[in-house]
């Protein structure tokens, strides 16, 4: 068994517990996913492509990242709905450090608003992760979605 | 003017581009002016295919981009007026131009790139191809083969170029109008000239886009930032954090003619007063005790030295520029049909930005756009704006905040003034 093999399930479990997380709308415990100097961005490929650094969100620490969910909660108007992840193609790449691993993984999500019941496929792309382990508990170090399109359709208040 | 169908006024879903059509006595003003919004102009399908004639068409300066985007000779950017795809070009020799998107043979579109460089604009269709300035250079075949075919000979490349449009730039911004009418730019900003020369002092350095598409209607958006009535109630985030109170210092400025409007607020500067205690209690931004963990996103620097905070400036039609903290922006309206608005945010630094100064820009990202705390909720109001008014038919808003002139004077902010000033025009150009 090579170190990749050796880790890839419990990388699996990681990537799936985020999303189902978010899914079953408990997503103030994606932040006991990550490590508390990690961070968090979702840019769009239109800029990544580009070599341009904006991030529609970036954290800096999984402290901005539950400031942003309680303004979710506690401040921001929108619609009311859901999202539901998709993920396929996890792959470990390579392992930069120690017990660091380099992991890429596509995501589909179909966001379905809750008065409407309209549904559309709000985002897709590809997460570039890093996942480090310590005591053999995995726990993302870095979390970059890259979405495809250079479009949001209205907002994004729930984090992907 | 497309026939109008009397028999079917039925609702129109937010993502029909083509709407209800409806019965011409219904699209006539309330009487009260441009202190009411009747709901069908955000609606009505026939009033959209006018607005792009007497408006997007008609004599008005349009934001195309930053001359940063295209910075080098050959380089271009493809974008919109209204509806219409526009090509903005740096030539050769440095110049810059505008020209329609679509050949001049048979309506091809020309570049179908965000962004790229360029010797030519060539048409893929017929390999008919343009200079950078859009003067026709070469149509291929043109003398036919053999002695048969070709273009007449009487055909002249002077007369095929693509369709051109003035332009001008202002600190970097890139307008341009495709009418003849159109008073020269600066003359045309007025007073809110300074606004755009107060945040715009360096050469710029774009940091990135964030493309948001609105179920609404254009001037649901176009209103929503000329509104400061509605910023320090709605958003929350303003209020709790302090970036900005309705009992900072502030002030409201229109040109003289009330197109375009600037707000700004001071930081740091509270006017302590009875009334806004009493009524500031009752507002959701003061009541729900909000703390940020991490308070740094909220952190700027006052780089223009004068303690504004916050600037918001909207020019007639579609333009918007930001400055929210350290966090620059363009925005800019593009219609897609009367349901629908893509709102393009262009986020940028000054070129001699240093590391740390970028991060900070980037980081308060988070404040502004699609994702932004601070702003997010435009965009859900606007929708749900444009889902309330249901079939259109019947209603109008109520716009007499701050009272029923279009008085430019004064500045609170406290009024919607700025809002009443665009109906006015939006109702002179339309003849409603």
């Amino acid at each position: 068994m090579t170190e990749f093999e050796n880790h890839y399930r419990p990388v699996e479990q990681l990537i799936y517990a985020w999303a189902r997380t978010i899914d079953e709308d408990r997503v103030e415990s994606i932040a006991d996913l990550m490590q508390e100097s990690g961070r968090y961005r979702v840019q769009s490929r239109f800029n990544h492509d580009r070599d341009l650094p904006l991030a529609v969100i970036d954290c800096k620490g999984v402290a901005q990242l539950r400031d942003r969910i309680l303004s979710m909660r506690k401040a921001n108007v929108y619609q009311p709905h859901h999202y539901r992840h998709m993920i396929s193609g996890i792959q470990i790449i390579s392992e930069p450090e120690p017990k660091v691993f380099e992991v890429r993984s596509n995501f589909l999500i179909v966001r379905t608003m809750d008065l409407s019941g309209d549904m559309k496929i709000f985002a897709t792309g590809q997460t570039q992760d890093l996942i480090s382990f310590q005591h053999d508990k995995p726990q993302f170090k870095d979390r970059l979605f890259i979405y495809d399109s250079r479009v949001i359709e209205t907002l994004m208040i729930i984090p992907l | 003017m497309c026939p109008l169908d009397h028999s079917a006024p039925g609702p129109l879903s937010a993502d029909q581009p083509s709407g209800s059509t409806q019965a011409t006595e219904s699209r006539i003003w309330p009487s009260e002016g441009y202190t009411r919004a009747p709901y069908w102009v955000y609606q009505d399908a026939e009033t959209f295919l006018q607005e792009q004639e007497k408006i997007f068409r008609g004599p008005n300066w349009h934001y195309l981009g930053l001359e940063a985007e295209v910075k080098d000779p050959g380089s271009f950017k493809s974008t919109y007026i209204g509806e219409q795809s526009v090509i903005l070009t740096r030539a050769e020799d440095g110049s810059l131009h505008a020209m329609v998107n679509r050949c001049a043979h048979r309506g091809n579109m020309m570049t179908r790139e965000a962004f790229g460089t360029a010797k030519k604009l060539y048409c893929v269709y017929h390999a008919w191809s343009y200079t950078l300035k859009g003067d026709l250079s070469h149509a291929a075949f043109s003398q036919g083969l053999r002695g048969e075919g070709g273009l007449p000979k009487d055909f002249k490349h002077a007369d095929h170029g693509l369709q051109k449009l003035r332009l001008e730039t202002l600190c970097g911004l890139v307008f341009a109008t495709f009418s003849d009418e159109t008073v020269p730019l600066e003359e045309w900003l007025g007073e809110v000239a300074h606004g755009i020369r107060r945040v715009l002092k360096k050469p710029l350095k774009v940091l990135g886009y964030d493309t948001q598409r609105i179920h609404a209607n254009w001037k649901a958006y176009h209103e929503n930032p000329r509104d400061s009535y509605h910023a320090n109630i709605l958003h929350t985030f303003y209020g709790t954090f302090g970036l900005s109170r309705m009992s900072q210092e502030s002030g409201m400025i229109l040109d003289k003619t009330g197109r375009h409007v600037y707000f700004y607020t001071k930081a740091g500067t509270e006017k302590k007063s009875e009334d806004y205690e009493k009524t500031s209690s009752q507002l959701r931004s003061h009541n729900d005790g909000l703390k940020l963990e991490d308070p740094s996103i909220l952190k700027w620097t006052d780089e223009y030295g004068d303690g504004v905070s916050v600037q918001i400036l909207t020019t007639y039609p579609g333009f918007v520029l930001h400055q929210i903290a350290n966090s620059l922006a363009t925005r800019q309206i593009c219609t897609k049909g009367a349901g629908q608005t893509d709102l393009v945010w262009t986020y940028f630094g000054f070129e001699d930005d240093d590391a740390e100064m970028t991060e900070r820009r980037l980081v308060q990202t988070n404040l502004a756009g699609s994702a932004g705390m601070i702003s997010v909720e435009d965009a859900a109001v606007c929708e749900m704006m444009q889902h309330a008014i249901g079939d259109a038919q019947k209603g109008q808003s109520f716009i007499e905040m701050g009272g029923k002139d279009l008085d430019i004077s004064g500045s609170s902010k406290l009024s919607e003034r700025a809002i009443r000033n665009f109906w006015h025009h939006y109702k002179t150009d339309m003849n409603f």
